[in-house]
């Protein structure tokens, strides 16, 4: 059997790109300096409302850039295409291609489907009348997919844990020594240090990344959120305070409190359960006294909706803070559902404390404006509770810029993952996460830079589109 | 740069403008077939609701109509140039140079990081390339001539240390600076208070004559426009509709719109049973949802099928009158004398019972130096000072001052945010004054409600119209089941008179009268029997004013609601009260039945007041009287009479009392209380600010 080259087959596309690339740089840079230079041209209108055709040195570079991005897309197009019909005969790149069929086509799909009916989508619509904020889009769900598909077994092309003798560092496109019937021949982006399939890790790393992050960005805004209203509304000594506590943790060094928590001796005492019990106590307040100044008026309904939403919520919660052997564990065998791993825990909660005070910044600030409103006004003069206001009233008006903050966030997090896992911390070591695998990838990267180059690239290109989303996400909402 | 150079044509000439807007969805065309002219030394007035394309105009002179926004059709002559050929760098020499703007807000205008000298001597400099010392003296001149006191202390000032009509007078100076040839005023006084604007609108008359400027003032207010124009252009929804000398527009209106935008606006010198406010029907169509032919049409009393809507209707002139034109075909054979059609009138229902009664009631603020550790001295601010009147069932009392007077605070004690610091709020004899908000049962709650001043704030933006009314009934424990609720929801829609339909929309759905509806239908969701009503139609357009105020006392017949009707337009208040309190910096300066108010003997206060109100009336003939300075502040008031700052009247009071000692309530007749110093005998003197001039 022979190693795959990059490209295979569709090798005669190379020079093409790169001649493509070339233009494109250049084009832009006769751009930049044209715009530098020139004075800027005003658009003059012919009496009868036709624009006259635009020709001077700026259009037209402003026209190369326009046509050599296009071509560069097309040619990349090209290789996804040509990649997805040909298989592994057209190299790495065309066997990738063709692993992530289900994720192209759930891209497609997707896309589709939002378009068509964008206009009937409100915010997440209007998304798609940017192409920044739909590259966002799409690399984030690239990503999502690619996790929610590996995580199913489809695309990855070997077990992540399972190691192959003789395929300890080598290359991208080796084939298998001695493959077995049904075995996929190649490790396409090489193996690492334990001959494992780098690909398959990379792709498995997807979904704890996709896994974790949001839900930790979720508990984040929840303490956020439940602690910035109160601050903002109220002001005066709770809002000192509290703003007061915010700093506090935020002047904190970040790594030695992650290198705190994981300490033995300090999981001993049971800190890091302690505190996942009071961070994790805030999605019950919120959604307690969501439903109760909503419903305080009508007691029947009231408690119904508290026990429909409460309960499964306080089963949840003290599943996950009790643990058989540790500091908490009152509650019997039979009713602790689940156990988080110490080390996610640790992730969760560090992930929350550090997130928490920046987004009890932002609820705040924004409370502070918008309880100025004669809405509010009209709800604390018909005798409205304080909470309701807050959550009803205050907090929706809120969203706009909540969301924004949130795709950030989950950005951050991913990194802080990364970190976490960089430095050892939270994960079990043989996780595929992408923070753990670049870590173990760095020990031989002078040497062998092929393990810990995948996810470096998968984790810059999820952040980058977290990044790029929000950013549509803004300036769509601004606009109406 | 000649820009002195002779030059006797039209100043600014706009002909068949068009411009649009292109958004993703369609092209929205903002201004369509626009012409009109200014002379030199000549001010041409703007008017027109919000939306009909006046600033749009403005913005198209300045050249500055942003990424979206093109000039689709005509031309737009400054001097003769056509502004559209400009390059930018010619632009830029006119801007700001030869065309001068001054915005609605003054503080926007102004860099708050900057010294008001640096940004006043930046002008020239650039300009004309003036030094820094010439540049200085240019604007201590520009400075003293729109009368600021101390000109050299306001020069060396940050905007924020100035009061609103202190800005505003440094961005009329600004615009003065490179003396130019055009002035576009966009709204200049509407963020001001009516004494203040007033002062204001006087200065920007006189400069203009001082320095031969010619003006294009833009204004929704036709009172304003007759003060300070030669001439004026009636738009509606992106079209002028009427143009023409503003005695010919005033008097010899010969647009259908113009005739009903007069109707709608109440003039305090009229009586109310002679010269009923008769609402436009119909709401302002939305630019992309216009009529075939003429715009107004679907709104019209004069509409003819088949002929009104059947072409694009061009300017056609009125004979016999100076440029004067009309967009409408049947002009020649409406007959403008005809007398307004008067509905039914409904018989007012005597006022009842007393039902809130006041006494002595007073609020004041405590302000700590400083705010974190509560140490260093305080402040006091006196918010309301022994506030003393009684309100009876279906009675509506207006009370009536400008920012600062203590109206706001007045309320929210009324209402249980706040506790009063001293006396008595009895409502039904019942003492509330210390009981807050929390405390009160529900029956209190939702007997006193509030209906508020921004249609645009009023609602929670994200929540359903109908789900904020059935929340109100809620919160005031109205209706068995969510089935009652929504029932009454759906009769509450029907009392304000909007569609049922209206309960599964978001409030950005809805115009500015129909979301203030929807604030006055939350508002009597739990039978409200007092309602405070802080400025309910200010924030509206002219054509939807009347017909809220007319919903308001339509349902106060019915449900025979004590009012309590917040405004500084007095026209309004004239209209619709029956008494009127007026307060100045907390202090209830005078009280009375309206008519009492509104003739002499005055308190000096109201009579200024009074006076200030723009009045679209060319018979009626005004007093003049400017207050100089600024309302002072609450924090830091007067000693004596809290007016004797600002009153014309203080040199008649012997001994300087006014200085030492707060006036007593004096009765003058029946129910008319003042406080003033004044003698019976100047009282006497007083003459009627507001005459009908004799035909």
């Amino acid at each position: 059997m022979d190693p795959l080259s990059w490209t295979g087959q569709i090798a005669f596309l190379n020079p093409i790109i790169a001649l493509a690339l070339g233009l494109l740089v250049a084009s832009v840079l006769a751009w930049v300096v044209v715009s530098a230079v020139l004075p800027e041209n005003r658009a003059i209108n012919d009496i009868g409302g036709t624009m006259t055709l635009a020709s001077g040195p700026r259009d037209i570079a402003a026209l190369a850039v326009r046509l050599t991005t296009l071509g560069t897309t097309v040619l990349a197009l090209a290789y996804l295409v040509l990649g997805l019909a040909l298989g592994t005969d057209a190299g790495i790149l065309g066997a990738m291609a063709q692993q992530f069929w289900p994720v192209w086509t759930a891209l497609v799909l997707l896309f589709t489907l939002s378009i068509a009916f964008k206009r009937r989508l409100g915010l997440y619509g209007k998304l798609f009348d940017s192409p920044i904020g739909m590259i966002g889009f799409a690399l984030v769900m690239f990503w999502v997919f690619t996790g929610f598909f590996g995580a199913i077994d489809l695309i990855i092309t070997h077990d992540p844990l399972s190691q192959l003798s003789g395929l300890k560092n080598k290359v991208p496109g080796t084939p298998l020594r001695s493959p077995e019937d049904g075995d996929f021949l190649w490790y396409l982006l090489g193996g690492d240090n334990l001959a494992r399939d780098v690909f398959s890790r990379m792709v498995k790393g997807a979904w704890e990344v996709v896994k974790i992050a949001p839900l930790a960005t979720i508990f984040a805004f929840m303490v956020g959120i439940t602690l910035g209203l109160p601050a903002g509304y109220f002001g005066g000594r709770l809002d000192t305070f509290l703003s007061f506590l915010a700093n506090l943790i935020l002047a904190f060094p970040v790594i030695l409190l992650f290198y705190l928590l994981v300490t033995p001796e300090i999981v001993a005492t049971g800190l890091p359960q302690y505190m996942a019990a009071v961070l994790f106590a805030f999605p019950l307040i919120f959604f307690g006294v969501l439903i109760n100044s909503r419903y305080r008026t009508q007691p029947s309904k009231n408690y119904l909706w508290l026990a429909i939403v409460l309960l499964p919520l306080l089963v949840a919660y003290f599943s996950l803070i009790n643990e058989d052997g540790s500091k908490i564990n009152f509650i019997p065998q039979a009713f602790d559902l689940f156990d988080i791993p110490g080390g996610i825990l640790v992730v969760f909660v560090s992930v929350v404390f550090v997130n928490s005070p920046t987004v009890f910044r932002i609820v705040r600030g924004l409370t502070m404006d918008i309880k100025t409103r004669d809405y509010v006004a009209a709800a604390q003069t018909r005798g409205e509770r304080p909470w309701y206001i807050m959550l009803w009233e205050v907090l929706p008006n809120a969203r706009g810029p909540l969301i924004v903050d949130f795709c950030l966030r989950i950005g951050y997090t991913t990194i802080l993952l990364g970190t976490l896992g960089f430095f050892g911390l939270g994960l079990p070591p043989e996780s595929p996460d992408w923070g753990s695998t670049i870590n173990e990838g760095r020990k031989l990267l002078s040497i062998y830079l092929h393990p810990a180059l995948p996810p470096a690239m998968a984790l810059l290109s999820l952040v980058l589109g977290l990044n790029l989303l929000a950013d549509g996400l803004r300036e769509e909402s601004l606009k109406d | 740069m000649n820009k002195l150079a002779e030059y006797d044509g039209p100043i600014l000439e706009i002909d068949k403008l068009s411009i649009s807007f292109f958004t993703r969805l369609r092209e929205i065309p903002a201004v369509m077939d626009f012409s009109v002219s200014v002379q030199p030394g000549e001010a041409v007035g703007l008017v027109g609701e919000s939306g009909c394309g006046k600033s749009t105009v403005a913005l198209g002179v300045m050249q500055d109509l942003g990424t979206n926004g093109r000039i689709v059709g005509g031309s737009i002559k400054f001097k003769g140039r056509d502004l559209a050929e400009m390059s930018a760098e010619e632009l830029r020499d006119v801007r700001g140079n030869e065309i001068a703007m001054i915005y609605q807000e003054p503080m926007a205008s102004l860099n708050p990081a900057m010294k008001i000298g640096r940004q006043l001597m930046e002008v020239p400099m650039i300009h004309e390339g003036v030094n820094e010392k010439e540049a200085h003296a240019r604007a201590l001149e520009v400075v003293t001539d729109v009368r600021l006191p101390d000109p050299e202390r306001m020069l060396n000032s940050y905007p924020h240390q100035l009061s609103g009509g202190q800005q505003q007078r440094i961005v009329i100076a600004m615009a003065l600076m490179s003396k130019p040839s055009l002035l576009i005023l966009d709204e200049p006084t509407t963020a001001l208070d009516v004494t203040v604007e007033a002062a204001v609108v006087e200065l920007v008359k006189d400069l203009g004559k001082k320095y031969g400027t010619s003006m294009l003032f833009i204004s929704h207010n036709l009172g304003l426009v007759l003060e300070t124009c030669d001439r004026l252009c009636v738009m509606y929804s992106g079209e002028a509709v009427e143009r023409g000398s503003i005695a010919d527009v005033f008097d010899e209106m010969q647009h259908p719109y113009t005739q009903a935008l007069f109707r709608s606006i109440p003039l305090p010198g009229a009586d109310k049973t002679a010269r009923p406010l008769v609402a436009i029907p119909g709401n302002f169509p939305l630019p992309h949802e216009r009529p075939n032919g003429c715009n107004f049409g679907p709104r019209c009393d004069y509409f003819e099928a088949g002929r009104c809507d059947a072409d694009d209707i061009m300017m056609s002139d009125v004979p016999g009158n100076d440029r004067h034109a009309t967009r409408c075909l049947r002009f020649q054979e409406i007959d403008w004398n005809a007398p307004i059609q008067v509905g039914e009138q409904k018989e007012k229902t005597k006022p009842g019972k007393v039902v809130l009664k006041m006494d002595n009631l007073k609020k004041y603020y405590e302000v700590a130096a400083n705010a974190l550790f509560g140490g260093g001295a305080t402040k006091v601010v006196k918010a309301n000072e022994t506030l003393s009147f009684e309100a009876r069932e279906s009675e509506t009392l207006a009370i009536v001052g400008e920012s600062g007077c203590g109206k706001s605070t007045f309320a929210k004690v009324l209402m249980g945010l706040e506790t009063a610091t001293e006396g008595a709020i009895l409502l039904d004899g019942t003492n509330i004054e210390q009981i807050p908000i929390e405390a009160r049962d529900t029956k209190t709650i939702s007997d006193v409600q509030m209906v508020f001043q921004n249609p645009f704030d009023t609602l929670n933006p994200s929540m359903t119209v109908g789900r904020q009314i059935i929340r109100a009934l809620e919160i005031f424990d109205i209706g068995d089941s969510d089935q009652d609720r929504k029932q009454r929801m759906l009769e509450l829609l029907d009392l304000v008179k909007l569609p049922r339909a209206f309960a599964d929309r978001m409030p950005r759905q809805l115009s500015g009268g129909q979301k203030q509806r929807v604030g006055i239908a939350r508002a009597f969701s739990g039978g409200a029997r007092i309602v405070v009503a802080d400025e309910p139609v200010s924030a509206l357009d002219v054509s939807v004013q009347a017909a809220v105020t007319d919903l308001l006392m339509e349902i106060q017949r019915e449900e025979k609601t004590t009012l309590l009707f917040i405004s500084h337009d007095l026209s309004i208040v004239r209209y619709l009260s029956d008494r009127v309190m007026v307060m100045y910096l907390g202090h209830v300066v005078e009280l009375g039945d309206t008519d009492q108010v509104f003739s002499p003997p005055y308190h000096p206060y109201t009579e200024a007041l009074l006076s200030a109100v723009p009045i679209a009336d060319t018979s009626i003939e005004k007093e003049h009287i400017v207050l100089e300075g600024d309302i002072p502040s609450a924090m830091n008031p007067p000693s004596g009479c809290p007016f004797q700052t600002r009153c014309r009247w203080k040199s008649e009071v012997p001994a300087g009392l006014c200085d030492i000692e707060v006036p007593p309530v004096r009765q003058l007749e029946t129910g008319h209380q003042i406080k003033c110093h004044l003698s019976d005998a100047v009282l006497d003197r007083m003459t009627p600010v507001i005459k009908v001039a004799a035909e």
